[in-house]
């Protein structure tokens, strides 16, 4: 080498002979250009020589050691070198920089990472990932168990804690840095892998912390852990063991916080996607899981994962609760806690609103939603979630005049809001009106409670008026006083039967005949009561005597209007004796009447039966089974039933009884209303003769121009609301039945 | 010239044009409120044989239907009509006029019907269903005193020539 051997004293000399031939520069160039080769050739060759893709760990930790260590010492000696050509380039003047530095020393430096990166292999990471996971485990050992007693194996080098080697370890790691630090080549090298570690590092924390508990904020924690653990590995990394960096290292310091931008960034993401998984367990739990949902809503303002939030709890709310196995009620109880959820994750209601979306259609689409959403409604005690938002709603009701102050509050709505909607509708809504939006109308709701109540009025023998008055107090704020009209008038109907009826016992033209039964009548206004399944029954003569007196009673009573009696309705008390056997009874009056025709003659086919009842006999062979039960009427031969006599009677066997239970439950879940599945069919009859009225004198027409026609001239008739699909379905089913011909789009009615 | 007018003069410059414009407007609104009424009941209690309907959106503007009464020459057939309502209606009668071709003596070859009830001897007291009623009847019993159509008063005394004009003629009006 070409300084290597002279003494200073020599090379002063040397060096003035060549400022006074006015060559250094070119010397100088020459010199660079002498280490740039040896650099190349021998130096970075020998360094990567190093990097072979070993299997064993231990083995690729001391091949990095050794690495570093062989490059920092050949690197030492050309500090000599290095030292002359600083004089000499003092001396130079010239201002050139040398590669791209003021400085030789730090030139050289450059010059050195450029030669090492131009030949890195490809393989480089393997035994850096080797070197950094044993230090790391040693770190962790330091860190996580030191409150862990003396293990037989230190955890951390995997020796035998007698001679374990975690202080080498250590050591060697701080030293290995330290000259990686020296040479500026830490980042370069050993960036990504570190940061592949600590990301590991961090994912499994979360998972270990965090998985399974929602009812603790975590983000917290995780902040602090990042801070204190993570952080201060990181220094040691950088400055060489000390965990503190030097004030005034900006290099060290800038990469550090850079570093930490990058992780924290990292710990919100992965802890967000962790939420994300779960959020579908989150959202159930809810409010137990408010925690969770607070960390998740913190953290999507820090990370992008919105969409990918939406996506995944759809994606989980299709398949674990979009399927026929699920109860109609679970479904509703889900969407429930969904929209609190979500209302507390996004008070814009955005998310809310693409999340639930298929919630919402699929609910459409089931039978008994609207009936599960108002007996919830109405119903008392525990699961009732949405009789106690009722209740909120009446309370919250009272307050809420200050809105209009808000004004400077006013957030735009979030870009992926749909702009069709407007942002109040969305953040108004509460739980209960989104669950009557999933049909659109509240009609469809009010008229399923009517029903529901009705059931409940004429069920009951003993009505608590007053709980109903109440319910029917908080809907009306909710639905408005208009829609809820006709429930008022049947909670009056039972009040004023009950005065009437005291009435008319008192009459004396009634009571003579009240001798051999009483009655209690319930007097309902027609025109205010949902439609009633129709069914005949024949009453026997003594009864609809009775009935006739009642009604006269009434006549008097109330001018100008009378009774029409739904025999079929209601309950009667029967004693029953057979030889020894007394039963007392409360039963439907169809059974009450088929037992009395059985008073007067023992013996009946079906079809005398069927003459005087004028019932179907298959009804009537349904119904019979009842007594049989009971084991007071036997099927003598086929149709042909007879009382059973005293001696006969006292023995009902034991699977008798079993069939009895059932068949009372049945009757008793039966309602007594038509179903709004009817109801609505006889509604869309009305658009029937609108619609033959229309295809006479227009010929034929096409859907959506029947539809307009029904909206226009149709629309004082109840029920008017009929969406163009309920149309279609209504029209396919009278071109099944060949009432309707459809040709080419358009509807026809068929020659006569 | 016109347009220089202060428009509040020109306004008030005609205030008994104005009135019975807003009672105009008012009145149609009676108006359709009547016709919707009577589409409904027509509906309701739909009568065998005739039949009307709004033609569009337009509730002034109907088409009726009749079947040709029962045992009559005209049996068999059916028959449009067009109804159009005055706005003054049901104070004036409706414009009723034949689509469908007939022959009869008291409708002419454009579809114009002559019938007292229509002209003279209207009353609010009719409705569409009374109107496709007389119109039904009046296809059974023709007025042959004041025809319209003479050579069908002409050929009406003989039914069964009659009808096989009338045959041939529902026959030649088909093709075209």
């Amino acid at each position: 080498m070409l300084f290597s051997d002279c003494s200073d004293e020599e090379y002063q000399e040397i060096q003035e002979i060549i400022i006074g031939l006015a060559i250094q520069i070119k010397i100088r160039d020459l010199v660079l250009v002498h280490i740039e080769k040896y650099l190349r050739q021998h130096v970075a060759p020998s360094f990567w020589a190093k990097f072979l893709k070993v299997e064993e760990e231990v083995k690729g930790f001391q091949l990095f050691k050794s690495a570093v260590n062989d490059l920092y010492e050949s690197l030492k000696n050309f500090s000599p070198i290095l030292n002359k050509l600083n004089t000499l380039n003092n001396c130079c003047g010239d201002n050139k920089p040398i590669f791209g530095e003021r400085d030789v020393l730090m030139g050289f430096k450059q010059l050195l990472r450029a030669t090492l990166l131009s030949q890195l292999p490809l393989d480089f990471p393997v035994i850096i990932n080797h070197f950094y996971k044993i230090s790391f485990n040693v770190f962790d050992n330091e860190y996580e168990n030191s409150e862990m007693p003396d293990d037989i194996m230190c955890s951390g080098c995997w020796n035998e804690s007698i001679d374990c080697n975690c202080a080498y370890i250590v050591k060697i790691f701080h030293d290995t840095n330290r000259k990686l630090v020296e040479l500026q080549l830490l980042e370069r090298l050993t960036g990504q892998v570190l940061t592949n570690f600590i990301q590991l590092r961090i994912e499994s924390h979360i998972q270990k912390v965090c998985a399974g508990t929602f009812d603790v904020s975590h983000i917290g924690f995780l902040e602090n852990w990042l801070d204190t653990t993570v952080m201060s590995w990181l220094t040691r990394i950088y400055c060489a063991g000390s965990s503190k960096p030097q004030p005034d290292d900006h290099i060290v310091l800038n990469a550090i916080s850079k570093f930490k931008q990058k992780l924290s960034y990292f710990l919100y993401h992965s802890y967000t996607k962790l939420r994300i998984d779960q959020l579908f367990n989150i959202v159930i739990d809810y409010p137990d899981s408010q925690a969770a949902v607070d960390d998740i809503k913190l953290c999507l303002d820090k990370t992008d994962l919105r969409s990918t939030l939406c996506k995944k709890l759809q994606n989980a709310l299709e398949t674990r609760l979009l399927h026929p196995g699920v109860n109609t009620t679970d479904i509703l109880t889900a969407y429930i806690s969904t929209i609190r959820a979500l209302r507390h994750l996004d008070p814009s209601g955005v998310i809310l609103e693409t999340v639930t979306k298929p919630v919402r259609s699929y609910l459409r689409n089931r039978e008994d939603t609207v009936r599960s959403v108002v007996s919830s409604l109405t119903e008392e005690g525990a699961g009732s979630e949405l009789a106690e938002e009722l209740v909120k709603f009446a309370v919250d009701n009272d307050n809420e005049n200050d809105k209009e102050e808000d004004w400077d509050e006013w957030e735009p709505d979030p870009v992926d809001a749909d702009p069709k909607i407007n942002s109040c509708d969305r953040k108004a809504s509460d739980i209960i009106s989104m669950l009557v939006n999933v049909y659109g109308s509240k009609e469809l709701f009010v008229n399923e409670y009517r029903t529901l109540l009705a059931d409940r009025l004429l069920g009951q023998s003993v009505i608590n008026t007053e709980k109903e008055i109440r319910y029917l107090e908080l809907l009306k704020l909710r639905f408005g006083e208009s829609q809820l009209h006709f429930c008022e008038v049947m909670l009056r109907d039972v009040s004023d039967s009950k005065r009437l009826n005291a009435l008319i016992q008192q009459d004396r033209n009634f009571e003579s005949l009240n001798s051999k039964f009483s009655s209690n009548a319930m007097i309902l206004s027609a025109q205010f009561w949902p439609p009633f399944k129709d069914e005949s029954l024949e009453l026997p003569e003594d009864i609809k005597q009775h009935f006739e007196a009642y009604t006269k009673c009434y006549e008097t009573l109330k001018g100008n209007r009378t009774l029409s009696w739904k025999p079929h309705l209601g309950n009667v008390n029967i004693e029953i004796e057979i030889g020894t056997k007394k039963l007392d009874l409360i039963v439907s009056p169809f059974n009450a009447t088929l037992i009395m025709h059985f008073q007067n003659k023992p013996e009946w086919s079906l079809e005398e039966l069927h003459q005087v009842m004028k019932v179907p006999i298959t009804i009537l062979r349904r119904k019979i089974t009842y007594w049989q039960s009971l084991g007071i009427i036997t099927e003598k031969t086929t149709d042909n039933y007879a009382l059973v006599d005293g001696s006969e009677a006292s023995k009902p066997s034991g699977s008798r009884n079993q069939v009895q239970d059932m068949i009372c439950e049945d009757e008793e879940t039966e309602s007594v209303m038509a179903s709004a599945h009817d109801q609505r069919e006889g509604e869309l009859q009305v658009f029937w003769s609108y619609i033959v009225g229309m295809l006479t004198n227009l010929d034929s027409l096409p859907l959506e121009r029947i539809h307009q026609m029904l909206k226009m001239f149709a629309s004082q008739a109840p029920g008017t609301e009929c969406s163009l699909q309920e149309l279609r379905q209504f029209l396919d089913t009278k071109v099944r039945t060949h009432q309707l011909i459809l040709q080419a789009g358009m509807y026809k009615l068929p020659k006569t | 010239m016109a347009q220089n007018i202060n428009p509040h003069y020109a306004s008030s410059s005609n205030p008994a044009k104005q009135s019975e414009d807003t009672i105009k407007l008012k009145d149609n609104h009676a108006v359709s409120k009547r016709l919707q009424k009577e589409l409904m009941e027509l509906m309701r209690c739909a009568d065998k044989g005739i039949s009307a309907f709004p033609e569009s959106e337009n509730l002034f503007k109907w088409i009726g239907t009749i079947n040709g009464p029962q045992d009559t020459v005209y049996s068999g057939h059916k028959y449009k009509l067009s109804l159009e309502f005055p706005n003054s209606y049901p104070y004036a009668p409706p414009v009723v006029k034949f689509l469908t071709p007939c022959f009869h003596p008291n409708v002419d070859t454009c579809g114009l019907i002559c019938l007292d009830i229509l002209k003279d001897k209207w009353t609010a007291l009719y409705d569409v269903r009374t109107v496709l009623l007389s119109i039904q009847s009046l296809l059974a019993e023709p007025n042959t005193q004041s025809p319209l159509n003479q050579q069908a008063s002409y050929l009406w005394p003989n039914q069964p020539a009659y009808k096989k004009y009338l045959e041939e003629f529902y026959n030649k009006h088909k093709d075209s």
